[in-house]
């Protein structure tokens, strides 16, 4: 499987290139055209309670789809639904990363993807909700952004801080920490920021432009209310 | 120094360092009673005795064994997640380590057990949301209904009442309209301490029936007048819708709806679904389904109202009597309708706990209501 992006920036595509018989898992939804030699199943991720929990418990969608270079090699294209930065990873079968839900858009057959759940107070307020996706196996792994995509590289023991809602996908080596964004608490929430994470490494995180929940609150007062 | 790279096949741990990317490079990590030796492809194995090595607990889930030392100046850190490598680690490492490692272990153990008792309580706290929510949910809706005021309830429902009537005919003028308008005032008269203004639409169509959305809008489709045997029975669908909107039973359904969404996004932290629901409340509230009891509750309730309004509960029990041989196939448990063969029953046996009366007739000519609606058609339903 060779990936490749195409227009990269706010509106990308990503071309995957398949040799015969090999398969990409995608969100379902994100095949926008394919090659006549691509036949599209419908799959359950992890059987069907591991499908379920992730359902349930990430919000992720229930089935992921398989598309798989049945009759010869061919390519897809894949797009995500969010305006937005395309990233592809290589995992190799010793990293893992760890992904906000709406980050994960494809990843090869050899990718493993779990439902993780988060400590007390990472789920209450790291903003991604309790459960997580666990990403690892080998293979291209293929995560989209909701804005531009930023790479935060830590050395051992290096720390960052980053505003939860920016988060994307960070590697299983790194930790992290909720805290207050300034030392008080009416501070902190004056200040738009709330809840950060601070960040270990040594890893890496991948970080986005922009924050969907205050799109998404902004966006709100133009939407009229129906009559 | 040479920068090592990846030898991703017999990789089984990540090494990072200050001049190392930070993603990591993946190297092969053995355990002896020399040490731990390191090999990345193009490097020859590199062996760092027990002594120079520290070790702590680390990463994500805290999980991983975290093994640092220094080479040629350089600090170097592995990340261990294999079991068989941790186990290896354990069973070479000398007793001056050792302390070090035990310390690690605890604390790895610690933060399992907390992961356990976490997940634990949340289970836990999940099924006792849902336990206190079948027991007590009722009692909690009806608590939300009673605080939120009427004036909201009428925005509501005129939304979902505009929604509903788009594209519809409104009969606004004629004998049906008079007929309804005069069942409605003289049930409406008898209601005490009436907050609402009752709006009654009459629709053309053939569906027969009749509904009320919160707020006192209450639609009637001329189906229902048409295959109405008497004015009777009309009165008695209304007296049931009218007591829909005074129990407020659509509001009750809504915040029941709304309140387990909340709750359930709330947990899974994904806000924009409540949303959604909220943006759809409009149309929901015309495709509402009442809940059993709430049906017999207004069954009953309309009862009491035809009775002090001095019309016929006969109609209201006939009319369910001749629904009930419409609806012979439905099985009682699937519907949330109580069946209209027990509806009417219950309504029979509760009619003749009432005292007696002589009903008063309406001033209007049935049977000329009807023929202004079309041709004939009472009888079967």
């Amino acid at each position: 499987m060779k990936s490749e992006i195409l227009y990269p920036g706010a509106f990308p595509m990503v071309r995957v290139d398949l040799a015969s018989g090999e398969c990409v898992k995608a969100e379902s939804g994100a095949m926008v055209a394919a090659a006549p030699t691509i036949d599209v199943e419908s799959r359950i991720e992890g059987g069907l309670l591991g499908a379920l929990s992730r359902k349930v418990l990430t919000g992720e969608k229930f089935f992921f789809q398989t598309l798989r270079a049945t009759r010869g090699a061919g390519e897809v294209l894949l797009a995500p639904t969010v305006p937005g930065d395309i990233v592809i990873l290589e995992l190799d079968g010793v990293n893992e990363y760890l992904v906000q839900k709406d980050g994960f858009l494809a990843g090869a057959e050899g990718v493993k993807i779990e439902s993780r759940m988060q400590s007390l107070s990472r789920g209450l307020l790291g903003g991604e909700g309790f459960f997580i996706l666990r990403i690892s196996g080998r293979g291209q792994l293929i995560l989209n952004s909701f804005g531009a995509v930023h790479k935060l590289e830590l050395k051992p023991d290096q720390e960052y801080v980053v505003d939860n809602s920016h988060l994307v996908a960070w590697t299983a080596t790194t930790s992290y920490n909720i805290e207050k964004a300034a030392a008080g608490w009416i501070a902190s929430f004056t200040s738009g920021e709330g809840f950060v994470c601070r960040f270990r490494g040594p890893g890496v995180v991948y970080i986005q432009s922009r924050n969907p929940g205050g799109f998404g609150a902004w966006i709100r007062q133009f939407i009229p209310v129906s009559q | 120094m040479n920068k090592p790279s990846m030898n991703p096949l017999s990789a089984n741990a990540l090494c990072f360092g200050s001049d190392l990317p930070a993603a990591g490079v993946p190297c092969h990590v053995d355990i002896s009673s020399v040490g731990l030796s390191i090999q990345f492809s193009d490097l020859p194995r590199e062996t760092v005795p027990f002594t120079a090595l520290a070790v702590e607990a680390g990463g994500f889930d805290h999980d991983q064994l975290v093994v640092k030392w220094a080479s040629n100046g350089v600090g170097r850190t592995v990340y261990l997640k294999e079991p068989a490598l941790i186990v290896s680690f354990r069973q070479f490492v000398p007793p001056e380590l050792m302390a070090d490692l035990e310390r690690t272990a605890v604390s790895v153990r610690r933060a399992r057990q907390r992961r356990r008792t976490f997940l634990l309580v949340a289970v836990g706290s999940v099924l006792a949301l849902v336990l206190a929510l079948w027991l007590g949910f009722d009692a909690l809706v009806r608590m939300a209904v009673a605080r939120i005021p009427v004036e909201w309830e009428q925005a509501i429902g005129e939304s979902a009442r505009r929604e509903l009537l788009a594209g519809q005919t409104v009969v606004t003028e004629g004998p049906a309209v008079a007929a309804v308008q005069e069942i409605t005032k003289r049930l409406t008269d008898q209601i005490e301490e009436n907050p609402y203004r009752f709006k009654v639409t009459v629709v053309q169509s053939d569906i027969v029936n009749a509904f009320a959305l919160p707020g006192g809008y209450v639609v009637v489709f001329t189906g229902l007048l048409k295959k109405a045997e008497s004015p009777e029975e009309v009165a008695g669908v209304l007296g049931h819708e009218l007591n829909h909107v005074l129990l407020r039973h659509g509001l009750e359904r809504i915040v029941k709806t709304l309140g387990l969404v909340a709750v359930v996004a709330i947990f899974v932290g994904d806000q924009s679904g409540l949303i959604g629901l909220a943006k759809r409340l409009g149309i929901e509230l015309v495709t509402l389904k009442f809940g059993r009891e709430q049906e017999t509750e207004a069954d009953l309730s309309g009862l009491h109202l035809l009775h002090r309004a001095k019309i016929s509960s006969d109609g209201m029990i006939r009319f369910f009597e001749r629904l009930s041989e419409s609806d012979k196939l439905q099985v009682e448990m699937l519907s949330t309708h109580p069946m209209s063969a027990a509806r009417a029953e219950r309504l029979k046996a509760e009619a003749a706990s009432l005292p007696g009366q002589t009903p008063e007739p309406f001033g209007f000519d049935w049977i000329k209501v009807q023929e202004s609606l079309g041709h004939w058609e009472a009888g079967t339903l």
